[in-house]
Order: C-alpha cells, then structure tokens, then sequence
C-alpha cells in the first residue's frame, strides 16, 4: 500500500532558541487507517497535528524544517487555508471554534469558502450530516447542542468539503465517557467504511486503544514513533490501567484491549492489598450533613432534594454524566452557590451563612479551571500573597506546596507550570487558611496519566491530615485511585451512594478497567495487584 | 405577513432603517419630534428582539443616552453662555475664573430657558442617533449580515462578526472568574484588579486564537483569481469609502445640516465602494448557501426609514 502522507526529517520549535518540539520525525501514514496520536501533556502531541495541516508554523510561528506530502504533492510550505479542501481540523473545545450560529450555517462555512455551488453544497451538507447523525439537528443552534453533539457538528464541518485527511486535537477531553465513546467509534466507521485518513490526538489512551489501527508516540524528547499498540506500548510508562497490568503481569503478547487481558489471565485470583493507606483519624467525625438540599435555577431543576454525610479523612466522589447536577452540589456545599431548599451543615458552622473569610478557613473549593485562580507573575509571589491573605508565618503555603508538588524554581511563572503543578498550587493556596473541607470539580481534566498519580497521591496525603475531601468527576480510574465512597448522579437525582469497590465494581456500569478483567471482589486498580 | 420578530427580517433591514431614523434625527432639533423617534426605536427593540447575545444591548444604549443628555444639559448650565436676561431660568452665582489663558472663563450665573431648552434638544438629538443605531445593533443577527455584506467588504466584516461574537465569551468567563475569585478570597487595590482582568484576558486571547485557527484551517482566506494589483486596489478602495463615510458623517453632525461637501464625500464613499465591490465580486471564488432574501416586509420597513428621511429633509427645506 502506498503511504498517502509522508513525513520525512521534520524538525519543528517554537522559538529558535528552544530544543526542538519535534526532532527528525519520520511518518508514513496509509490512506483510512485510524492513528491514535499519544504522549505526555505538553510533549508536541498538537503540534505534529499542526505541522501536517500548515497552522504550524504559519499560524503558531516558529521554525520549520523537513518535507510533508500528501499523495505525492509536497505540502510543506502550504498555508492552511489552501489544504483546507484536503484536510479537516477538530480543536480541543468545538464551541470556541465555531463560526456560525446554527449547524447548517456552520457547515457550510468550509464549503462557501471553497466556492462550491449552492446547488451541490446542499447535497453534499446532507450527506455528511447523515454520516455524523446530526440531519435532524441541521437548523438548530449551536449553543442548545450538547457537548457531543456539538464534537458531531465539529466533525461534519470539518469533512463537508469531502477532505480525506482528519486531524482532531483532543476531541473528547471535554465529554464524559459515553459521548466520548460514540465519537470515537463514529470516527472508526469513517475511516473503515469512507477510507478517511484519522489522526486522532488524546491522552486518555483507554478510551481509543481498542478501536485504532496503528499508535504514534510523541515522546516529548523530540522523538516520535509509529507502530502498533503492542510494540508501543511494551515498556511505555503513560499507559491505561489495562496496559499498566498486562505489563506488572508481563504477559506475551502484550494485551492493549479488556479482552485480550482477559484472556490472556484467566481464571488467576490475585493476591490484593488494600486500595487506600488506613485513615489515621479512625474515629470518623462526621465533616458535613447535608438535608434535603435542592438546587433549582429558575425553570430548570439541578438537583433534587438530596440527603448524605460525609466523614473526615474520606475522599467522596461525586459522579455522573455532564449536566447530572455535580457542579451545582459542589458549589451548593461551598455555601456560596444556590440553595433552593435544605441545609448543609459542618461542625464548624454553616457555610452558607458566614462571611467570606470565616467561610474559606472552614472549607476550600479547587474550580474547574484552577488557573482562574492564579494572577501574579511568578511562583514566589503568589506563595507570598497567599501566605499574607491567610495571615500566616512566611512560607507556609511554600512548604505546603513543596509538599505536594516537589521543588519548583519560584521565579517561574504560574502559566508555565504544567497543569497538575498548577493545580498543586491552586491546592496548597487554597489549604493554607485552614480549612477542613476540600471540594474539587472535574480536578483530572487536561492531566495526563503521571500527573493524575501524582495528584492522588496529594489528595491521599491531604486525607490522612484528616481533611475531608469532595470531589466531582466522571474519571473512572481516578475515583478507583483516591475515594473511599461514591455518590453517583443521575438528572439531578442521587442513583447510588456506597463504597468505591461496590460502585466501580465488575458488576457496575462504571467498572474500571482492572475489575472488568480479573472479576475479583475488592479488585480495582492496578496498584492492589500483589505478585508472588 | 410574518410576526414582527428581528429574525423575520434581513438584517440588512434593520440597518437601513436604524441608519435613515439617525439621519432624520440629525437634522431635526424638534423635541417633539425627537421624544417620537425615542421612543419609537425603543418599542420595536422590545417588540422586534429575540433571545439572542446580540440582543441584550437596549439597557446600555438607553443608559448612554441619558448619560449624554444629562452631561449636555450639564455642560450648558456649568459653562454658561452670556444670556440674555429677559428668560432667566436658574439664577446661580457666577464664577469668574482666570486661568492666565488671555481673559477670564465665566461658570455658572444665569441660565436662560432657551440656551438649556437648546442643549435639551441638541442632547437629544445625540439621544436619538445612538437609538437608532441602537436599534440596527439589538436586532441585526451579526453573523446574518456578514452573509449579506459584498465580498469586498467580506474580511473587514467578518473581523467585526468575530469581535462581536467574542462579547458574550467575554461575559461568561468575567462571571466564571469572579465566582472563582470569591473562592481565594479577595485581595484589596489592583492585586483584586488583576485577579479578575488577567484570567480573563488569558481566556479571550485563547479562544480568537482557537477561532482564527479553525477559520484559517477551514479555507477562510482563500483568493480566487485576483491579481495582486487588484487586490490592492480592492483594499484602497474600501478603506476610501470607509473614511469618506466616517468624514461625510462628520460634516453632517457638526454643522447638523447637509452640506456640500458632506454630500459630496457621501457621494465619493458609494464611488469607491461601488468600485471595490465591483473587483472582488468578480474575481471572488467564495459562494454563499443561503442569499440574502429580501421580502416585501423588508421594503416596508426601509420605505418607512425613506419617509422619515423625506420628512426630514422637507422639514429642513421648508421653513
């Protein structure tokens, strides 16, 4: 078969003076095939996507070398609007990438651009709606779309003109697993069965693994392979939990996929050791009563009268699909978000009701985006500005956060600390004034395999100082790593509320992955595997 | 007939009858006449206006105006004119200020009812201007307009779509980062500033740059068989008649009557215009899915700003 892009000596940076991003690549790859494009946060996964279509460096600047072609034809120093009738392009957040307001408009906008007949750019809407499954959307707004559908709209946009080359940018990391797994499975159907090319970026390797054809590492040296997942994989440190086991297990061959891991263990019962560190505080002081708390905005119901208590030294994760109501329960228990009925109550006091100072030394809220919280220039002085807010003694928040995230230059500037420092930081400021309760919200967004170890090993350190931890997230394999509980959401409306083990158990729909493998009660993540 | 709802319309339209009432407001100092218009622009902005970001403005242009009003009126009481005393209105003490500046500035003192019914009407007419382009603003659907602008003016009008679609992203990550704030707690002076602003800021510079790189991969920029020089040429023009346009409509506030010359560079800006135009159209390989479709409501609505400038214009004439 011939290569349909060839990629030959590419050297790419950002600035000249920086190592490069991208050293000497050399790709080949097939007309259809489906490429998983992995590696660590901040390694080029992106800027390989870019360098194909010309946004690097045309639009990113920067310095480019090497030879690009595409079906023979050298595309290397082409601008991306002139390969936009040969390659389409999906970013990270498909409603900051839009250009019209409703979905036909959008989809049309590439083929206008191309000076397609009305006539024809009609047919060809259709048909592309009807591959992606959106026909029935064609005159709605975007902004009434949900988040997979808007991902859908993103895609036809992206393939209405006919382009046989797809890149996506991390299509799925704004979507819970179940959108996540209807895109990736509708982006398999369009390579197999339309021969369209899919380079596919993304970090949580799970959700992709068993349905690409080929894997490319980008390895954040520079280097990039391409081979099949079992070689890539073989003694790659990023992996899933399903790979991680085949590889603590070292079985031959390795199994990327639930199903070969399967068979490739069998009936063997593990050895296990206790998933989390027994809590120091074992009295179990209760943290928070909730009663009957309801959240209603107005014609639209968040939450339903929900009741639960949450102990000290206990992570309890909230989960459920986007919209289930998590993030207004979160802010509701912060105290500063609305309560239409019920009451949250700590031992402390009543959050909704203190001023605000009282309120942050009782309990801290880590929000979506932890970066909103950060302003100043560099490391230092934020350090210094919490520990003078909280009033405590200089480099408390420091130690803190050296605790939690290792040394770290103070010169630095927060924007260019890596998401999971950010977050360390975000935490450390925010735990400084005391408080007892943490909430976090979707804390595992944008962070890549190490970084979600190492920030529930922070969580596990922050429970055995007794505080009580709330998180929301629809991660499955985080919430097996850190919470002792599990409160799932389902339209506003508690579902489940029980141990971890009973939640994401082999019986449960959110099995993770090492409980769908091994079937063993108690079993459910890699680390509890004891090998004789 | 269709229901009186901005989106049954072109946006075009709206345009065309906010720009016509602008024009007929400029040229009367009737108050009567002005109130009328007023309050005219502001029921179709109610009645016309949908659910839409762009549509959430009424509140800020009617808070300009009255801003400018006041401050008219304001300034004509503080910075009075020697008037003359038979309609003495306000009898306040006058201010005598010498600021070295060759004689002496005088503030305050008697107010006659003309001079402030005059700053009144002149306030209004300001008033009334910013309603009627208010009223284009609220009810024209930016995106709708930038397919009915000529290729021409197609970048300058998608620049300007853009920025109006960043607003709303710009309010929404304003509320999420001053809900995020609340959670630090609040630092005094610029620290609290710059909490709010940098984070902000990050994410507005974030998302164009996404938007610019989808536009950009999605084929926005591509040319057809233009020739450099025409291209150029294209590009002079259009910023000729931009600059026409603003000059003429210069002109025609300061004096707030026709003139010559204003006439003559309004004339020069449709030239020009038409000339760029007429080059891209041409050679411009874009297509568009749905054109523009003028009905006869839009008619009705434009003839109605045609008769208000009619009006206008025949009041001025006639004394």
């Amino acid at each position: 078969m011939v290569a349909l892009i060839k990629i030959a000596d590419v050297s790419f940076s950002y600035k000249a003076s920086d190592s490069p991003n991208l050293n000497r690549v050399n790709l080949q790859i097939e007309s259809g095939e489906f490429v998983l494009v992995c590696g660590p946060t901040g390694s080029g996964k992106s800027t390989l996507l870019k360098v194909i279509n010309g946004l690097a460096p045309h639009f990113t600047g920067g310095k480019f070398k090497g030879s690009i072609k595409l079906d023979e034809i050298e595309i290397a120093s082409k601008l991306p609007h002139e390969l936009s009738d040969k390659i389409g392009f999906v970013n990270q957040q498909p409603e900051s990438a839009f250009v019209a307001d409703t979905v036909i408009d959008e989809l049309a906008y590439g083929l206008e651009q191309l000076g397609v007949a009305p006539a024809e750019m009609r047919v060809r809407i259709e048909q592309i709606a009807a591959q992606l499954g959106i026909e029935k959307l064609l005159h709605q707004p975007l902004g009434f779309l949900s988040g997979g559908q808007q991902q859908r709209v993103a895609i036809a946009a992206a393939l209405a003109a006919g382009q046989k080359v797809l890149l996506l940018d991390e299509p799925t990391s704004a979507l819970d697993p179940q959108a996540a797994l209807e895109i990736v499975k509708t982006l398999k159907r369009l390579s197999s069965e339309l021969g369209i090319t899919v380079l596919l970026a993304e970090h949580r390797i799970e959700r992709v693994v068993e349905q690409v054809d080929s894997v490319i590492v980008v390895h954040g040296d520079g280097s990039v392979t391409k081979g099949a997942a079992r070689e890539q994989f073989n003694d790659y440190r990023m992996v899933p939990p399903v790979i991680e086991l085949s590889q603590k297990l070292e079985l031959l061959p390795l199994a990327t996929t639930a199903a070969e891991a399967r068979n490739g263990i069998g009936e063997r019962l593990f050895e296990i050791r206790p998933r989390l560190p027994i809590a120091e505080n074992a009295a179990k002081d209760w943290a928070l009563k909730i009663n009957e708390l309801s959240v209603r905005y107005q014609d639209e119901i968040a939450l339903q009268p929900f009741t639960a208590t949450v102990n000290q030294a206990q992570i309890t994760a909230i989960m459920g699909p986007n919209g289930s109501g998590k993030t207004s329960l979160l802010w509701a228990l912060q105290g500063s978000g609305l309560r239409s009925t019920g009451t949250a109550i700590t031992p402390w006091g009543d959050c909704a009701s203190m001023p605000t100072d009282e309120r942050l030394s009782v309990v801290a809220m880590v929000p979506q985006k932890a970066s909103d919280l950060l302003f100043l220039n560099s490391l230092a002085l934020e350090l210094e500005e919490s520990d003078r807010f909280a009033k405590v003694s200089p480099a408390t928040t420091a130690s803190l956060f050296e605790k939690l995230a290792g040394r770290i230059d103070p010169a630095i500037h927060p924007r260019d600390l890596s998401s999971g420092q950010q977050l360390a930081l975000v935490l450390a400021i925010q735990l400084v004034k005391g408080a007892k309760i943490l909430l976090l919200d979707e804390p595992t967004r944008g962070l890549d395999y190490a970084a979600k170890q190492q920030l529930a090993d922070q969580l596990i350190k922050l429970r055995q100082m007794g505080k009580c931890i709330v998180l929301a997230s629809h991660d499955v394999e985080f919430v097996a790593l850190v919470a002792d509980e599990v409160i799932q959401l389902a339209a506003g409306q508690m579902v489940f509320s029980g141990k971890t083990e009973i939640a994401l158990g082999a019986e449960s729909d959110l099995a993770t992955q090492v409980a769908q493998i091994c079937n063993q009660p108690g079993l459910l993540t890699v680390a509890q595997v004891v090998l004789s | 007939m269709a229901a009186l709802k901005a989106s049954n319309f072109e946006p075009a339209t709206w345009w065309v009858l906010g720009i016509c009432l602008a024009f007929a407001s400029g040229m009367t100092s009737n108050p009567l006449i002005l109130i009328s218009t007023i309050a005219f622009c502001v029921a179709v902005i109610l009645i016309a206006r949908e659910p839409a970001p762009w549509s959430q403005s009424l509140k800020f242009y009617l808070g300009l105006s009255a801003f400018i009003l006041l401050t008219r009126v304001a300034f004509r009481i503080v910075f009075n004119y020697s008037a003359p005393a038979d309609d003495t209105l306000l009898q306040l003490p006058a201010l005598e200020i010498n600021l070295g500046l060759g004689g002496s500035i005088s503030m305050l003192g008697n107010v006659s009812a003309a001079s402030l019914g005059a700053a009144f009407a002149d306030g209004l007419r300001l008033s009334a201007i910013i309603l009627s382009i208010g009223l284009a603003n609220t009810l024209a659907n930016p995106r709708k307009l930038l397919k009915s602008t000529p290729a021409a003016l197609y970048e300058i009008a998608s620049a300007i779509s853009v920025a109006i679609n960043l607003a709303p992203q710009l309010i929404e990550s304003l509320q999420r980062v001053r809900r995020a704030r609340s959670l630090r707690g609040r630092s005094k002076g610029l620290g609290a500033l710059a909490g709010t602003v940098i984070p902000v800021l990050e994410d507005t510079i974030d998302h164009s740059l996404a938007l610019a790189a989808s536009m950009d991969a999605r084929g926005f920029g591509r040319r057809g068989t233009m020739s450099r020089f025409e291209q150029t040429l294209a590009r002079l023009m259009s910023l000729g008649s931009l600059l026409a346009t603003s000059m003429a409509i210069y002109l025609f506030l300061v004096n707030g009557q026709l003139q010559l010359l204003a006439l003559a560079l309004g004339l020069l800006a449709v030239a020009f215009a038409a000339i760029a135009v007429r080059i891209t159209s041409r050679k411009s390989n874009r297509t568009r899915l749905i054109k523009a479709n003028w009905q006869s409501q839009d008619f009705a609505v434009m003839a109605f700003g045609g008769v208000a400038i009619f009006g206008a214009i025949m009041h001025w004439w006639l004394p």
